[in-house]
């Protein structure tokens, strides 16, 4: 089979799987198991992908482009490049470990529960690899729908009001970016002629400066509240806390990227003059975002909210990494992206598991878990040390070159008498500090101290738990110690991201 | 003609069934046979590429129009189908409810195909009348007679404002024609603009536009089932087609645009938060509709080109998308029980396939994608922005944005509330499940290939 009939399957195969849960809808474990392995055989595809994936190659690998709205230029157009590669390895390796690894965290209609993890997957999937706006923007939004019912039926207890309130914070950034892209493209097509919905043709666009910026607003907005930056962010820790396990983990191991990934491959380049313009604001958003997230992270009693926090504070990093258009710190980005989802990840798995033994996300109610469940303790410092960024994990791959691409690049200007980039990159350095502070604040009080749980001795990791940890540990000492691999795919996206944000697009520089 | 010979010589037929006591029972398969036939005929003379002037002037037909025609034929399917769930139980309406319908489609057949004031008067009046009747027929409860008065008065109102307009571009033109209005809208002449603005004024009525609109949600409320989907999604499709045709060719600029888009833009925003504090289904639905009628309009800006298209995807989806959730809401022998909004609480642990139908119906009408209701939106508001319009059109999608919160509410309800209504409640049977899955299918259809259905028209 070809690539591109693979990247199909690999789209698809959610979809089918999903339809297949209606004939074993009665026995959990049936879907269970049928859902698991529909993620699994996906993951298995994404290796295979990943693996023929070249990087020294420009441009769509492994492509599709098949006219959809012929009339209005819209097409069904989907492919790999060094931008989404990564992002969809993540998606689908994230895919069957959320299922197996809170196997027993949903009880209450399992089938439409799973049905509904599917559908996300195949929009998650769908966002990453569309290569045509509009084909983008539906997969955006449908996003929504899936991640309103899991946390709406399957949440905690003000589950109405988060679920809610996500969908509205993030529903009104779409639908101004909706207009943007109708006028973008309907300018485009003034212009040009021909109406097409395509990146490579919106990339092509030059438009004048305050059209960009307008657009970038919207656009921006739609990303931002998606990132979350502050201060767009209050829809999040809501949605984390009451959503379930599973969903609080795809939230933040996936969705979570979608608004940095948007920035990545159509906000910053689609309007480079604009973006360029408002790299001060945007990097100063970024930086706030970086600290006081950790700020915030510090003084949380909710274990689920601590988390939810860091999010925030690491998802920073990214952004600055990609402004900092340096190739460093547009890398470490893409690093910080997928060592995000994948720590992230595993310590809402590891909450997820506390709180199916304990029924309460108190921080004050647990204490000493690493003499009660001694297994547990060692994955909560595993994943505790690389989110704090220790180096041979993966998040120290990331901060560190985020931090070194936005030192290098603040410096010249530093030097110019712009201070600043520099002001703002030794601002996020102390994002670090504090982030080793909450993390080991949180740590001390959780799995040191005096020994404390809510309702009697827990259990400690059965055999499941302990594998779906165990996988994600060595994926995460894999992207520390051999990040090779990664950054070679990614190396040619990165200077194509550099070159198109540095370049100017104005209408009057056409010749 | 043939859709419309065969909606006449149908009618005839019923009439003599619901004559004749034995074959009663036939009625309700004879107009399921007529209108689909009707539909049917429609589809394969626009597929033949026909095109005539029957009647010079007043009635011409083309592929186009024919298909317009065949697609509202063919959303009366579901509207009879679920009629049979409704009416059934009382034993009232074997007859009557087939024979109204078809004679309102009769009417409503002309539409598409009018070329002169005359016809598209003479096809609005045939398409209402029976509509009255059709009200009445729930008279179990008292609201019914208040329902059917008021969209009496109301729709007699519109009338006379809408012959009055007519009258006077006639008086200035001298011309039935509907090319008259594309001059008369040019023309300084106050007496030709005054008629413009009538007419105008007496579709905004009949499609509930604010502030012409406060008639809907009684209406809504006091019809029966079926009735209250007819009026939702088909006798509104109907008008929009009537206003493309009176505003063929006419180019909304200037002053008009101040009329054509700040009412549809005060309906949509008033609509939707409106919806959001109904305690009543149907009354959220009639609210919901005001908000539609606004985009809908909101398709008249700047010139004609690819006004029908939009219309006609838009009116397709939309209805669908309302008869979908007509079609299998749970019934109850209480009407007051059945239209509240708590008898949806839990549905998806009564009835999941009726629930998820519901859902989708909603998240189309709400216009997120994947659904269909998207890209009729999307449609809309990319005429208006290449219009010119764009503050306009952000306005618009943020008042789009305020209708979210309302449909997302009955999805919450059907499927995180717990069921409170479970033993009183019976929920649709066969005709109206089968209704459903017939709207499901067009959606899914429209969903999937939106590019050739658009292609048709």
């Amino acid at each position: 089979m070809s690539d591109a009939m693979l990247l199909n399957v690999l789209l698809f195969l959610p979809l089918g799987a999903a339809a297949l849960l209606a004939f074993v809808r009665g026995n959990a474990n049936a879907v269970r198991i049928t859902t698991t392995a529909a993620m699994a055989v996906q993951f298995v595809i994404a290796m295979v992908l990943y693996s023929h994936f070249d990087g020294a190659v420009p441009g769509l690998q492994a492509a599709t482009s098949v006219p959809w709205i012929a009339e209005w230029g819209v097409s069904y157009a989907i492919g790999l490049d060094g931008v989404n590669i990564l992002l969809v390895l993540l998606t689908a390796f994230l895919g069957p470990l959320v299922i197996l690894g809170a196997w027993t965290a949903i009880e209450k209609d399992v089938a439409l529960f799973h049905v509904n993890v599917l559908l996300l997957q195949f929009a998650m999937m769908g966002a990453f690899l569309s290569q045509d706006l509009f084909l983008f923007y539906v997969f955006w939004e449908a996003m929504l729908i899936p991640m309103f019912l899991i946390i709406g039926i399957w949440g905690g207890a003000r589950r109405s009001y988060a679920t809610v309130k996500f969908v509205l914070y993030t529903a009104f950034g779409s639908i101004l970016m909706l207009a943007a892209v109708i006028y973008l493209v309907w300018s485009l097509q003034q212009a040009g002629g021909v109406a097409s919905f395509a990146f490579a043709d919106l990339l092509q666009a030059r438009l004048p400066l305050d059209v960009q910026i307008t657009l970038l607003a919207a656009f921006a907005l739609s990303f931002a509240i998606k990132v979350p930056m502050v201060p767009l962010h209050t829809w999040l820790p809501d949605a984390h806390v009451e959503a379930p396990t599973p969903g609080s983990v795809i939230l933040a191991g996936v969705l979570l990227k979608m608004g940095t990934y948007g920035f990545m491959k159509l906000g910053f380049p689609l309007f480079p003059d604009a973006t360029r313009l408002f790299t001060p604001v945007l990097m100063s958003l970024s930086v706030v975002s970086i600290v006081y997230g950790a700020c915030l992270a510090l003084v949380q009693q909710d274990i689920k909210k601590i988390i939810a926090y860091s999010s925030i504070s690491h998802l920073g990093y990214v952004m600055l990494g990609l402004l900092s258009l340096d190739l460093a710190g547009i890398q470490g980005a893409v690093i910080q992206m997928v060592s995000h989802g994948l720590v992230a990840a595993g310590l809402f798995l590891l909450v997820g598991m506390v709180y199916e033994r304990g029924h309460t996300r108190e921080l004050s109610a647990y204490g000493g878990l690493a003499r009660q469940i001694p297994v547990f303790g060692v994955f909560f410092i595993v994943f505790t040390l690389a989110s704090v960024g220790l180096p041979t994990t993966s998040g120290f791959t990331g901060e560190f070159l985020v931090l070194l691409g936005a030192f290098t690049a603040a410096w010249p200007q530093h030097l110019d008498g712009v201070h600043l980039p520099l002001i703002l990159s030794v601002t996020a350095v102390t994002g670090v500090v504090l982030g080793a502070l909450y993390m080991l604040r949180f740590a001390l009080t959780f799995v040191f101290g005096p020994e404390k749980a809510p309702h009697g001795p827990l259990t400690d990791l059965t055999l499941r738990e302990k594998t779906v940890l165990g996988i994600l540990t060595v994926s995460i000492f894999a992207l520390g110690l051999f990040p090779d691999s990664a950054l070679r795919k990614t190396e040619l996206a990165a200077k194509t991201y550099q070159q198109l944000v540095s370049t100017s697009r104005l209408p009057n520089d056409a010749k | 003609m043939l859709p419309e010979h065969l909606l006449l010589a149908g009618l005839v037929l019923l009439i003599v069934t619901s004559l004749v006591r034995g074959m009663r029972s036939l009625a309700f398969p004879l107009a399921l046979g007529v209108i689909a036939a009707a539909s049917g005929a429609a589809f394969w003379l626009a597929s033949a590429g026909l095109s005539a002037e029957p009647f010079p002037g007043h009635f011409v037909v083309s592929p186009t129009t024919l298909m317009v025609k065949g697609a509202l034929l063919a959303l009366a399917l579901p509207v009879l189908l679920m009629s049979r769930s409704d009416f059934s139980r009382e034993g009232l309406g074997d007859t009557e409810f087939p024979t109204l319908l078809v004679a309102s489609l009769y009417g409503l057949s002309l539409l598409p195909s009018a070329a002169s004031a005359l016809v598209l008067f003479l096809g609005l009046e045939m398409m209402s009348i029976p509509v009255y009747a059709l009200i009445v027929l729930a008279f179990r409860r008292p609201q019914s007679a208040e329902s059917a008065l008021k969209y009496l008065v109301l729709s007699g109102a519109a009338s006379a404002t809408l012959l009055m307009g007519i009258s006077l571009v006639y008086g200035t033109t001298g011309s039935m024609d509907l090319s008259a209005y594309r001059d008369a809208i040019l023309q300084a002449d106050l007496m030709a603009r005054t008629g413009v603005v009538l007419v105008l004024l007496a579709l905004f009525l009949k499609a509930a536009v604010v502030p012409f609109h406060a008639w809907a949600p009684d209406t809504y409320e006091g019809a029966s089932v079926p009735v209250t989907a007819y009026m939702a999604t088909l006798s509104k499709a109907a008008l929009l087609v009537v206003a493309v045709r009176f505003f063929d060719g006419v180019n909304v600029s200037g002053s008009m645009v101040d009329l054509l888009a700040v009412l549809p833009l005060v309906s949509i925003v008033w609509g939707n938060i409106a919806a959001i504090r109904q305690t009543n289904l149907r009354r959220m639905i009639a609210y919901s509709s005001i908000a539609h009628a606004g985009y809908l309009f909101y398709a008249f800006l700047g010139t004609s080109e690819g006004r029908l298209e939009a219309v006609t995807f838009y009116i397709i989806v939309y209805s669908a998308a309302n008869l979908l959730a007509f079609a299998v809401l749970p019934s109850h022998t209480d009407d007051v029980v059945r239209d509240r909004m708590e008898t949806l609480d839990g549905l998806f642990h009564r009835d999941p396939m009726a629930a998820s139908l519901i859902a989708v119906a909603m998240l189309s009408l709400a216009g997120l994608p994947p659904f269909p209701g998207f890209t009729a939106k999307f449609l809309i508001f990319k005429s208006v922005i290449a219009a010119g319009y764009s503050t306009y059109a952000v306005l618009g999608l943020v008042g789009s944005f305020l209708g979210l919160y309302f449909y997302l509410r009955v999805v919450q309800r059907m499927f995180m509330l717990p069921s409170t209504a479970a033993a009183t409640t019976s929920v649709g049977q066969g005709l109206g499940k089968a209704a459903g899955v017939l709207c499901l299918a067009a959606t899914a259809v429209l969903m999937i290939v939106p590019g050739w259905v658009l292609d048709r028209f």
